[in-house]
């Protein structure tokens, strides 16, 4: 095939991958960074949530035997001690020698069997609780013991019961499908996700094929071919958008196959998360989105790229839209609902947010995806006609 | 002698900001980088432009290759103007110049064909073309590196033939020899004699005298973006040599400032 757009882009897309370095720079290290961050977040998120293989080291003034005997139960190491010792214990306390200092008043279980809510004259017995919140264990045991109080302090004066649940893991009152709860969460964190990864698989390739070019003297020998400049501008969005989205891709692997680590760690079933939830048409409409989201990403960094001097200063000149394009995701994550009325839809990088948003909450209006599609496309056309009039200038092209 | 380029009366001026304004001493913002030149160049000879640094041979050059769009004028390349028909302008040329670079990522091998590809060359005419050339300057040697581990000589030397890959009847070539080793340099001049035995038409711009006393059929003398002289170098050179000539015009126009 003799297209000249077609042969800048085998060329672009050649050299891309038979460097070994540039496709592992920009598409395995992404996902496999992201994975491994957010794995190893998870996990010690996660260990530092279940750590239970430390004691906490308590002294204990006026403590009663049944309490204590929770608490010993909770790894607790109990001693008893006296009040005079008050500011002896808290002094080993600051030094991490002790977890805990509890003190009970006198007769404390004598006074709370004789608890009357309706004597207002009488005062109600406080435990007095030392702890040291800038100690991880401290704190710890602090908030067991509290917990544990908390419990005795409601199992005294049960008056009723909310969602009583025998079993707590079989939530019978939460209505939600699994279906709901995915499509909550996901389409709350996955657009502002997938925009950034998008923007910065973008961003990392689009100067360096087109302000590199230039800095490196290397577009002239393109632009005294006869090929037209809409052409080889055609052949590199092209290949461009497929480098990016494959480092869109790799990213979003990465962050995918992770999230499950992530879950856990936050304190979530991971169970009641499952992308199996969406099926094929969802996935269709996302890639939709997404191709031509990429394509007007990789057509806008193009331009600033054809009008800066070097790869640095394209970079530099791309912050202002990263700012723009984050912020509009950013603000979607707290919006309640995705728009629904069309007009929305023919808003660039708005439009592509609310599109995800509605796929991944099951709202999505097709019409309003294909308006989406079709504007991001439209403005990608315009873009690539500006750039052919940048290629053609010779003040741009040639500045210096 | 057939006429293959017609240089008429162009003119380029170019917008300077206010801090090159200041440099250049200027009164206005406007500087007129050529001014209204003319002339002509034959098949089978090769025509040197002589000027000084900022007399106007690369921008001269670069509105021959149509890089650069003149602001009035106009130049006939082959047949085709440089105004009308830029593309056909392209076809029809090969642009030299050091600031033109090669992809240090690829093979010389793979950017003749791409650069054929984007010249429309056909298959089987690419080949044998790719197979001749390589093999008279010596590049079938190093045809599978990438140009990124080629010395300068080899990197002159696949240049040279990336830009006659389609076979161009005018081949222009800005500063053919600035910043090369001797023997580069003789390389380059002996392809420049080599095209002219084919009947190309070769247009240099150099500021190095004996270049053109080498290998130059007519010279053409710049200063200020103006065309002093235009003559043969035997006319130019009959009574004095071509460095005298050029020293005593250009003292005749800027005296003061020699």
């Amino acid at each position: 095939m003799k297209n000249g757009a077609f042969t800048v882009f085998k060329k672009e897309l050649m050299r891309f991958f038979t460097d070994k370095r540039l496709l592992f720079t920009s598409i395995i290290m992404p996902g496999l960074l992201i994975y491994l961050i957010y794995s190893l977040m998870g996990s010690s998120m996660g260990s530092m949530i279940d750590d239970k293989t430390s004691s906490f080291k308590t002294a204990a003034v006026n403590m009663p035997q049944s309490i204590a005997a929770v608490l010993k139960e909770e790894k607790f190491e109990i001693d008893n001690t006296s009040l005079d010792k008050k500011d002896e214990v808290t002094e080993q306390i600051t030094n991490g020698d002790y977890a805990l200092l509890v003190i009970f008043p006198e007769d404390f279980e004598k006074n709370i069997s004789q608890y009357d809510p309706s004597d207002t004259q009488r005062s109600t017995p406080n435990v007095e609780i030392y702890y040291n919140s800038a100690d991880i264990n401290s704190a710890q045991g602090y908030a067991q013991v509290t917990a544990v109080l908390d419990g005795l302090e409601k199992q005294l004066s049960n008056v009723f019961d909310v969602n009583n649940l025998a079993d707590p893991t079989d939530n019978i009152y939460d209505l939600a499908t699994q279906e709901d709860t995915t499509g909550t969460f996901l389409a709350m964190i996955l657009p502002m996700l997938l925009m950034t990864l998008m923007f910065s698989s973008c961003v990392s390739l689009a100067p360096e094929s087109i302000a590199g070019e230039k800095e490196r003297g290397t577009i002239a020998a393109l632009l005294i071919t006869p090929t037209p400049r809409s052409q080889i501008i055609l052949g590199k969005v092209c290949a461009l958008s497929v480098m990016a989205l494959l480092g869109g891709l790799s990213s979003f692997l990465g962050t995918f196959l992770s999230i499950p680590t992530l879950m856990q760690s936050m304190g979530e079933e991971a169970e009641s998360i499952s992308t199996d939830v969406y099926g094929a048409a969802d996935y269709l409409w996302l890639i939709l989105l997404i191709l031509s989201t990429i394509l007007l990403l990789i057509t806008a960094i193009s331009i600033i790229s054809a009008a800066a001097k070097s790869v640095k200063e394209a970079s530099t000149l791309a912050a202002p839209l990263m700012i723009i394009v984050m912020m509009i995701s950013v603000l979607s994550m707290y919006q309640s609902n995705e728009k629904q009325e069309f007009y929305w839809y023919f808003i660039p990088i708005f439009n592509t947010v609310q599109g995800m948003t509605g796929i991944f909450s099951f709202n999505a209006v097709p019409v309003n995806l294909i308006i989406a599609a079709a504007t991001n496309l439209a403005v990608s056309a315009i873009g690539i006609f500006i750039l052919t009039k940048l290629f053609d200038s010779e003040r741009i092209m040639f500045s210096s | 002698m057939k006429e293959t380029l017609q240089v008429k009366n162009v003119t380029k001026t170019f917008r300077l900001s206010a801090k090159q304004q200041k440099l250049r001493k200027l009164d206005s913002n406007i500087l007129t980088a050529v001014d209204g030149l003319s002339f002509s160049a034959y098949e089978g000879e090769i025509f040197g432009l002589l000027g000084s640094n900022g007399a106007g041979k690369t921008t001269t050059l670069r509105m021959l290759a149509t890089l650069l769009k003149p602001d009035s004028g106009d130049a006939v390349v082959a047949g085709s103007s440089i105004c009308e028909e830029p593309a056909e302008v392209r076809r029809k040329i090969g642009f030299l110049t050091s600031e033109l670079k090669l992809e240090d990522f690829f093979t010389p091998e793979y950017l003749f064909n791409f650069f054929c590809d984007l010249h429309e060359v056909p298959e089987d005419i690419k080949n044998k073309r790719r197979e001749e050339l390589f093999s008279r300057f010596g590049v079938d040697k190093f045809a599978q590196v990438k140009v990124a581990n080629l010395s300068t000589g080899m990197k002159q030397k696949v240049s040279l033939v990336v830009a006659v890959a389609h076979d161009p009847e005018i081949i222009i070539f800005d500063e053919p020899t600035n910043g090369l080793d001797v023997i580069t340099a003789k390389v380059v001049t002996d392809f420049l004699l080599e095209l002219r035995r084919q009947g190309k038409t070769v247009i240099i711009s150099t500021h190095i005298f004996n270049l053109i006393e080498k290998v130059c059929d007519r010279v053409g003398i710049i200063i200020d973006g103006k065309m002093i002289v235009c003559d043969s170098l035997s006319n130019l050179t009959k009574d004095k040599s071509l460095e005298d000539v050029f020293f005593d015009l250009y003292r005749e126009r800027k005296g003061d400032e020699l």
